[in-house]
């Protein structure tokens, strides 16, 4: 050890490990310039991109969904209201594992696998990354506490709070106000690029009814915020806002007073009822039954739930009775006589001897007068057009329509709606089938037979109408020809709305304005005209109307009407618990309007009422045109008929002095 | 080495001057180490405040652990070095003999075993302690001997750093197992190890990691290799951090966002803000300046510690010296390497910077140990 001791040159090792130090100070630059060129990169070069990067991370453009506008019906009582609600969303993006989420969410809320299943589909749907998704509509108290108890269990899962429709009147606006539901994949693609840019924040969209129909009024405009969020998505601040603007409140002519009215007269028949004011052409109620709760789409129906609805074959009550046709029966005979008067196939002394059934020249095929069939044989004898429309003489029309010819009565039909849709604001209405040469050559690609004029002129054969187009032909006799097109919308945030009609129907004119008071004559003969001696001479309704309220104070112009039931499909015939030979039976229909006949006051309300299976369109379906009637005139106008009336003889007094 | 005569005697003009009456060599203490290290500290508090997030205890507790440590160090400097030469075998000993009873009777933290809870005591991690004891050992063992060091020397030279290593990486503490080793490797390198036997050993690694990587590496191991080839390989995890990391320093440009304004530290999205990832809290919110400033401190500190080690008056002092310096070099490298993606992320903290405590008291017993170094003994040399 010694010799090694004596080896050591102090002053070469400590030169050395100068040398050392210095070699060492060259790498200890050499390191730090790495380093500076490697930050120089980020924080110069890549100072954009990362710049980006950061307010990427922090910086959210979020919608505000804009406030849906609400809907009123003619005074001012809400058909269609938002309700705050709370939601258990999840944002996917935060969620580590979603089966154990869901599962431990299931011990919390009872999650059934339907909700599963949407939720998913909700998943697939095209969303924005960090989005909320919907997993469950409308928590209960206990429910929401017991979530937010174990919210630290559960990253990415949230309740929040959200606006959602509600429907005052459940199943009874069910078809007219319609509902909104979840915007589904189609209607996201059918949307063009601004539009779904508004829809960026919206779950629900109009899908029927008057929420479908003014979907683009009612949604409003979506506003935005730009949120700082932090790692965990939590809102930390809101640094911009555009307001969103709240879409506009509506307001309908539909009264709920008298939709009310409308539904309970139909008692526990399935059937519609449409009324419209024919001096407004604003629809005042428009019933399907059986409805169904429109609350239930609103925050996604189960599928046990709308399997009941879409299974009830009988009941079918998604489906919308009150625009979709059926064949009009004898309710069109005013219309036809009405153009055989224009026509001058008839006049006011024109008769025929009716001997119970109608034979065209050379055709052994005889057209029997369904109105006597079930009665006893013969026919009603001597018959002018008055007492063909109050008695429903089937023979009369035979002729009428004969010598009109198809092409003559599909002109003149056509200007009360029939074929056609007229209603501004009801573009999902059906347009039923006013048949002509060219519409059967069409479809059927046969030629027109004479015997298909003769259906025709009583309603049936390839005639069909909805309920909504009885009712605007009604108030279009009502006018006296004048047409004012059915609607629905009335106000817009309390300005009185005004359509654009592009292509306005023309109102009927006819020879003689006489006409029109001869025929609401003999409508009125339908509900007053009494009974007395001779055979068959009173009105078909007088017994169910007028005899059945004999205060009644003020007169209603009507036609019954009846059509047989074109088919029922194999699927009931073989249920068993169903009594099928009711649902043979007739379609009972019945239009009127009232006041009619009354020098001081106009008609103020046209009616059309569809029975299913009702059998008799006077005795069944009448009353309920009477009572819907009275609710309108009575209850909601309150008119005072015997001031009116007295009224009118103090002015006449007047004048006499 | 014109400059290098020139301080050499500029120095000896000052030892005559200056250290003879300073009240600084009195106590022990450099005044220029001081004021570094104290720049730093207080630089290191303010970065903290804003990375905490306005945590004022965070803060407090960091700042005694500092006076804590300048405590010690004060303590430690006014130690003779050679008694701690003398001592050294002693020290290494008994840090082993802590080390192995740290295997039986160990605190597990933070998924390492390395800490002893000892009656009596505040707990610590004796692998801290070799940190320093390594160096002291190996500066002892080769300032003895014949330099540049024989083959045998540095074979038991290997055995002195790998044992204690060894026992580190046992206890699943790979980071101060590394740090171990370099400050043992660092007084080799200093000692004057033949550059051909560096190269040839830097081959022999280069050649080993494939295998290494293959059969020895651990799977979180492999994985931060990987990710720090490609982080957004798994971008929200693995590679999370070091993507953040970067995002933060990058957006803080050149000027930097303004104290207090790192969006990415103050919403989370930087992990460990606090702790490693310092640096990008730092460079978020004073921009390439701060960091140019920090390195710039960092700089100082290292100059200080090299003229102590180049000044110093005998070989043991010079390579412990110089060992403790290119340790607290190498400690700052790694951690600004790591964060900014230089490097794959290895559990260092930024010295000075960070928070922590242990490993903050073993530094400021480096500091001490130069100061010790810088203010003793300058008659004794031999």
């Amino acid at each position: 050890m010694a010799g090694k001791w004596q080896l050591k040159d102090h002053e070469a090792e400590r030169a050395m490990f100068s040398r050392r130090l210095v070699v060492a100070a060259v790498f200890v630059l050499l390191l730090f310039a790495a380093l500076i060129m490697k930050l120089v990169n980020l924080q110069v070069s890549q100072y954009d991109y990362f710049s980006a990067r950061s307010d990427g991370n922090r910086l959210h453009s979020q919608y505000v969904p804009p406030a849906r506008g609400l809907i009123f019906d003619n005074r001012g009582k809400l058909l269609a209201d938002n309700q705050p609600i709370f939601n258990l969303t999840i944002v996917r993006e935060q969620v580590e594992d979603l089966e154990i989420t869901l599962d431990y969410l299931d011990t919390l809320i009872d999650l059934s696998d339907d909700e599963r299943e949407q939720f998913a589909n909700r998943l697939r749907r095209n969303r924005v990354p960090f989005s909320s998704v919907p997993l469950r509509y409308v928590l209960s108290d206990a429910e929401k506490s017991r979530v937010a108890v174990n919210s630290y269990k559960l990253p990415g899962v949230a309740i929040e709070p959200q606006f959602v429709r509600q429907y005052p009147l459940a199943d009874l606006t069910a078809h007219s106000v319609g509902y909104v539901s979840e915007i589904n994949r189609a209607e996201l693609d059918s949307l063009d690029d601004e539009e779904r840019e508004n829809y960026g924040g919206t779950n629900h969209i109009g899908k029927t009814g008057v929420e479908r129909t003014y979907e683009d009024l009612l949604h409003g405009t979506v506003g935005y915020e730009i949120v700082e969020k932090n790692n965990r998505g939590q809102v930390m601040r809101r640094l911009d806002r555009t307001d969103p603007i709240a879409g506009k409140n509506i307001s309908l002519y539909l009264d709920s007073q008298l939709q009310i009215a409308a539904e309970e007269a139909l008692g526990d028949f399935r059937g519609a009822v449409v009324a419209i004011d024919p001096n407004t052409g604003g629809i005042l109620a428009m019933v399907s039954k059986p409805g169904f709760d429109p609350n239930l789409f609103v925050t996604g129906i189960s599928s046990k739930n709308y399997g009941v609805l879409v299974t009830d074959n009988i009941n079918t009550p998604l489906f919308d009775r009150s625009t979709n046709p059926y064949p009009p029966g004898s309710t069109v005979k005013p219309f036809l006589g009405l153009g055989g008067l224009h026509h001058e196939l008839v006049d006011y002394e024109f008769t025929i001897e009716d001997p119970g059934y109608f034979r065209l020249p050379g055709v052994s095929y005889r057209w029997g007068d369904y109105t006597l069939r079930t009665a006893i044989g013969g026919g009603h004898g001597h018959t002018d057009l008055q007492k063909a429309i109050y008695q429903s003489c089937d023979t009369f029309f035979y002729d009428l329509g004969n010598r009109m010819g198809i092409d003559t009565m599909h002109g003149f039909m056509s200007q009360f709606g029939f074929g056609q849709n007229f209603a501004v604001d009801i573009n999902y209405a059906r347009t039923g089938v006013l048949p002509s040469r060219d519409w059967k050559r069409a479809t059927r690609g046969e030629p027109w037979y004479p015997g298909d004029t003769i259906n025709s002129s009583i309603g049936q054969g390839y005639m069909w109408a909805t309920p909504l187009q009885l009712a605007t032909a009604a108030s279009i006799m009502a006018n006296k020809g004048k047409v004012i097109q059915p609607r629905m919308l009335k106000a817009v945030d309390g300005v009185p709305y005004e359509p654009v009609i592009n292509d306005p129907v023309a109102d009927v004119v006819v020879n003689d304005p006489d006409y029109w008071r001869y025929i609401e004559e003999s409508m009125s003969m339908v509900v007053h005209r009494a009974y007395n001696d001779v055979f068959r001479e009173y009105g078909t309704a007088y017994e169910a109307i007028a005899m059945a309220d004999r205060e009644m104070p003020y007169k209603m112009a009507g036609k019954s009407g009846s059509a047989q039931v074109v088919g029922i499909s194999q699927e009931i015939m073989q249920s068993e618990d169903i009594n099928v030979s009711d649902l043979n039976k007739d379609h009972a229909l019945f239009i009127s309007y009232a006041p009619a006949e009354n020098p001081s006051i106009k008609p103020q309300i046209a009616i059309a009422v569809f029975v299913e299976n009702g059998e008799h369109g006077s005795s069944v379906a009448g009353p309920i045109a009477k009572a819907v009637t009275d609710a309108y005139l009575l209850d909601i106008l309150q008119i005072d008929f015997a001031a009116l009336n007295s009224g009118g003889d103090e002015l006449l007094s007047l004048v006499d002095e | 080495m014109n400059s290098q005569d020139f301080i050499r005697q500029s120095d000896g003009l000052d030892s005559k001057t200056r250290y003879h009456k300073s009240i600084w060599r009195t106590i022990h203490t450099d005044p220029p180490l001081l004021v570094g290290i104290s720049l730093l500290c207080g630089f290191g508090l303010l970065v903290l405040f804003s990375a905490s997030g306005g945590d004022v205890p965070v803060v407090q507790r960091q700042a005694l652990t500092m006076v804590v440590g300048l405590v010690v160090m004060f303590i430690v400097a006014q130690f003779n070095v050679h008694f701690f030469r003398q001592w050294a075998p002693t020290l290494y000993a008994a840090g082993l003999g802590l080390l192995a009873l740290v295997l039986v009777a160990g605190v597990e933290a933070n998924g390492a075993k390395s800490w002893l809870d000892l009656p009596g005591l505040p707990s610590f991690q004796p692998s801290e302690l070799m940190k320093f004891v390594v160096p002291m050992l190996m500066a002892w063992y080769l300032a003895s001997r014949p330099l540049p060091p024989r083959f045998k020397h540095l074979f038991w030279s290997a055995v002195m750093i790998l044992v204690p290593a060894g026992l580190i990486i046992v206890q699943n503490d790979t980071g101060t197992a590394i740090m171990v080793t370099m400050s043992g490797i660092f007084v080799i390198l200093l000692a004057g190890i033949r550059w051909r036997i560096v190269i040839a050993g830097f081959i022999a690694l280069l050649l080993a990691s494939p295998a290494w990587y293959i059969f020895l590496a651990q799977e979180h191991q492999k994985n931060r290799i990987l990710t720090f080839w490609d982080p957004y390989r798994d971008p929200t995890g693995a590679g999370y951090n070091i993507i953040q990391s970067q995002i933060a320093i990058g957006s803080g440009g050149i000027y930097g966002k303004g104290y207090g304004e790192g969006a990415q530290s103050h919403l989370d999205f930087i992990p460990e803000s606090n702790t490693d990832f310092i640096l990008a809290v730092l460079a978020e919110e004073f921009g390439l300046l701060g960091i140019l400033f920090l390195i710039l401190m960092y700089l100082f500190v290292l100059i200080r510690g090299s003229y102590i080690a180049y000044a110093a008056n005998d070989m043991f002092s010079r390579l412990l010296a110089g060992s403790i310096t290119l340790t607290f070099f190498f400690y700052v490298f790694v951690n600004m390497a790591m964060v900014s993606g230089l490097l794959p992320v290895i559990g260092l903290p930024l010295p000075l910077m960070s928070r922590g405590g242990t490993s903050v008291v073993t530094l400021f017993i480096g500091f001490g140990l130069l100061m010790s170094i810088q203010t003793h003994g300058r008659s004794k040399s031999i």
